[in-house]
């Protein structure tokens, strides 16, 4: 199998890294051979040699730099989509897929307009939180953090219903996009190490048959360390 | 009338709180809302000296203070590291006559990042040292170039900027500017051509986003570099380190000045450089700064001895959600030759505000403890797991690492007749719970 980690070494805040090591180790536990191609902005791709794809979050300057190159392939990355193969596309990355995103001085910049979303940054105060998600394709919440600086909005494709922590714009209660087997959210970090579950959903669309999950020991107590952490500080929040 | 109450009240609050034990910044906030001009109406030194930067501020300041002081200079200086404008505005009420006159030389501050465009906006710094940007604490302050604007916002004019050639980000400030003093490090025996570090935020051209090359790494993104594309390179230093014998734990300024160092790290000896700049600024002599950095200890608690039973141990206080400050403490642990076990301690993330990410992990270089010196790693507190899951993706082998939930199982665990050394690499948020069970020197 073949995973692109696309833009690593430019949308690489947090440890976004771990999530293609992650799923390459579970696709390589169930039996697989699996090779990862790193590529950079300006690198040529054919997008449709791709089982999987994966884009990670970056700074706001870095995220325009990539949305110019990511344009390019725009119509692969779309029939990529539609075909029904996985993406995942954390922290900012995402944000590329809606209308437009306008910057805190203004200026707008054309996304691929996959979603009918468009994005506003601002620059006075960085939006960060631990949150617990929700959804209907995982029987377990989803854990982690959120550290950006953008507000959505005429989201209609919602991924996640938010129990803890910040929304895609001011108390919308729902965060992220889903489309096919493209999952889009602000997550940031090695989102499919801290969910072992969610990176278990992931690898079986792969596989199209249960991936391995008995190694899973540490990453899986971890989880319900941190899940309840945050339960104990969701049920502070509501007193 | 109101300057004299407010400093009076500001001064009575610290002694107070002094007595109680209880932080610096109360003063400050208190003053602040009787007289929220207060920092204008009050007359500052001819010098304000600010330090800011991800990491090494404390240290920075303490050093520079130390030589100044040594040198007969009146410094008044934040040494409890209260680093916000309420915090600073405790230093400066605090060493005012009550007449409104700050009763020193020289006004030291050590500023937070974010904050300092407001605490400048009333105190402008004369000269205005930037250590580095580093990822830290990502939670609060989102990443390096979001830290770069809020810093941006607090340069203002006529004051001279004292920067770190050898950080692109940070040097970046200096970009148009004439009077610029840069400091740095030439290559150093232990550079590298290529990174050594889990990622690279020098990948990428600051300026024009174009790739950059490096000729050489100091450590991680640190070093000399140039923009492929747009000319942006490391700026020539002013005052620079010329050569470090890490082993012999030495250091040369200047090509000429040696000075021993208590504390055997890359970036202990950039601190020593930023305060050696500064201390030069204030026109004392290379020869009298090396006195006085040589062989210093920094009293700032960031580097503790400790016993336990037989055994010897350092504990290098690092900061969680800050990998090169993980980073350098790791280093340490891998230079030492007569072998050494590495304690990590990962219990509750912040101790100032809620999270329970542990993303930052994955930004450490985990992979260097696999070197021959570090014999066994023992990795305990309540993230244990999740530094387990961390460690199983570096190639260190499994039997090298012993697991601990409880940070009292995994101390009874090293308290044994092994011969290593210790290092426990932890942050200021956990490093309480583990003092607790051995013997400070």
């Amino acid at each position: 199998m073949r995973l692109l980690h696309w833009y690593h070494d430019i949308m690489n805040l947090y440890g976004d890294y771990a999530n293609v090591s992650a799923l390459k180790r579970m696709l390589e536990k169930s039996g697989e051979s699996v090779t990862v191609d790193r590529l950079s902005p300006g690198d040529s791709v054919r997008v449709e040699d791709y089982d999987f794809i994966f884009i990670g979050s970056g700074t706001e300057r870095n995220q325009r730099v990539v949305l110019e190159d990511f344009k390019k392939h725009a119509e692969a990355f779309t029939k990529f989509v539609e075909s029904g193969k996985p993406v995942l596309m954390t922290g900012n990355s995402f944000e590329m897929l809606g209308k437009t995103i306008t910057d805190a001085q203004g200026n707008s910049f054309d996304g691929l307009g996959m979603f009918g979303f468009t994005v506003t940054e601002q620059n006075k105060t960085r939006q960060t939180s631990d949150v617990i998600y929700e959804c209907d394709f995982l029987t377990r919440p989803l854990v982690g953090f959120v550290n950006k600086c953008s507000s959505l909005g005429g989201v209609t494709d919602n991924l996640f219903r938010v129990r803890l922590g910040l929304s895609d714009c001011d108390g919308s209660g729902s965060e992220g996009v889903r489309k096919n087997n493209l999952f889009g959210t602000h997550l940031t970090g090695p989102v499919l190490i801290k969910n072992p579950h969610f990176l278990a959903y992931i690898a079986e669309k792969l596989l199209g048959r249960a991936p391995a999950t008995d190694y899973l020991t540490y990453e899986n107590a971890g989880y319900e360390v941190t899940l309840s952490e945050l339960e104990k500080r969701a049920a502070e929040e509501k007193q | 009338m109101r300057v004299f109450l407010t400093i009076l009240i500001c001064r009575l609050l610290r002694f107070a709180g002094g007595l109680v034990g209880k932080g610096s910044s109360m003063p400050g906030k208190v003053a602040l809302r009787l007289c929220p001009d207060i920092l204008s109406r009050v007359k500052l030194p001819p010098y304000i000296i600010a330090v800011t930067g991800s990491n090494g501020k404390t240290s920075t300041v303490e050093m520079i203070a130390h030589i100044l002081l040594q040198n007969g200079k009146r410094v008044a200086w934040n040494r409890e590291g209260s680093n916000q404008i309420e915090g600073v505005t405790t230093l400066v009420l605090g060493s005012a006559t009550l007449g409104g006159r700050v009763k020193s030389d020289i006004l030291l501050i050590e500023s937070d990042e974010r904050f300092a465009r407001y605490t400048f906006k009333y105190i402008k710094p004369t000269h205005y040292v930037i250590t580095n940007l580093y990822r830290d604490q990502l939670t609060r302050n989102g990443h390096p170039e979001w830290v770069y604007d809020a810093l941006a916002d607090s340069i203002y004019d006529g004051t001279q900027l004292i920067l770190n050639a050898d950080d692109p980000l940070v040097s970046r400030f200096g970009q148009g500017r004439e009077d610029v003093v840069w400091f740095g490090a030439d290559r150093f025996s232990s550079d590298t051509d290529t990174l050594c570090s889990a990622y690279d935020d020098g990948a990428y051209c600051p300026c024009c986003k174009a790739p950059m090359t490096y000729t050489s790494h100091h450590y991680n993104h640190i070093g000399h570099y140039a923009c492929t594309a747009c000319g942006y390179r490391r700026h020539d230093t002013d005052y620079t380190i010329t050569a470090v014998d890490l082993e012999k734990g030495e250091m040369t300024v200047d090509g000429k000045y040696k000075i021993a160092l208590a504390l055997k790290s890359l970036y202990n000896i950039y601190n020593i450089m930023a305060a050696y700049t500064v201390a030069s600024i204030a026109g004392i002599s290379g020869e009298k700064i090396a006195a006085d950095m040589n062989n210093y200890v920094l009293k700032n608690g960031r580097v503790i001895t400790f016993s336990l039973g037989s055994r010897r141990g350092t504990l290098l206080a690092s900061k969680h959600e800050n990998s090169i400050s993980y980073d350098q403490s790791i280093r340490v642990a891998c230079a030492h030759k007569d072998g050494c076990d590495v304690l990590i301690i990962v219990d509750a993330v912040s101790r100032k505000y809620f999270t329970s990410d542990v993303s930052w992990l994955y930004d450490i270089d985990f992979e260097m403890l696999g070197c021959e010196n570090v014999r066994q790693i023992v990795l305990a507190g309540k993230y244990v797991n999740d530094l387990a899951v961390r460690f199983s993706y570096t190639d260190i082998s499994p039997e090298k690492i012993k697991m601990f939930e409880d940070i009292g199982d995994a101390v009874k665990h090293l308290d044994s007749d092994r011969a290593e050394y210790i290092y426990t690499i932890t942050c200021f948020s956990d490093k309480g719970k583990f003092l607790a069970l051995v013997k400070e020197d």
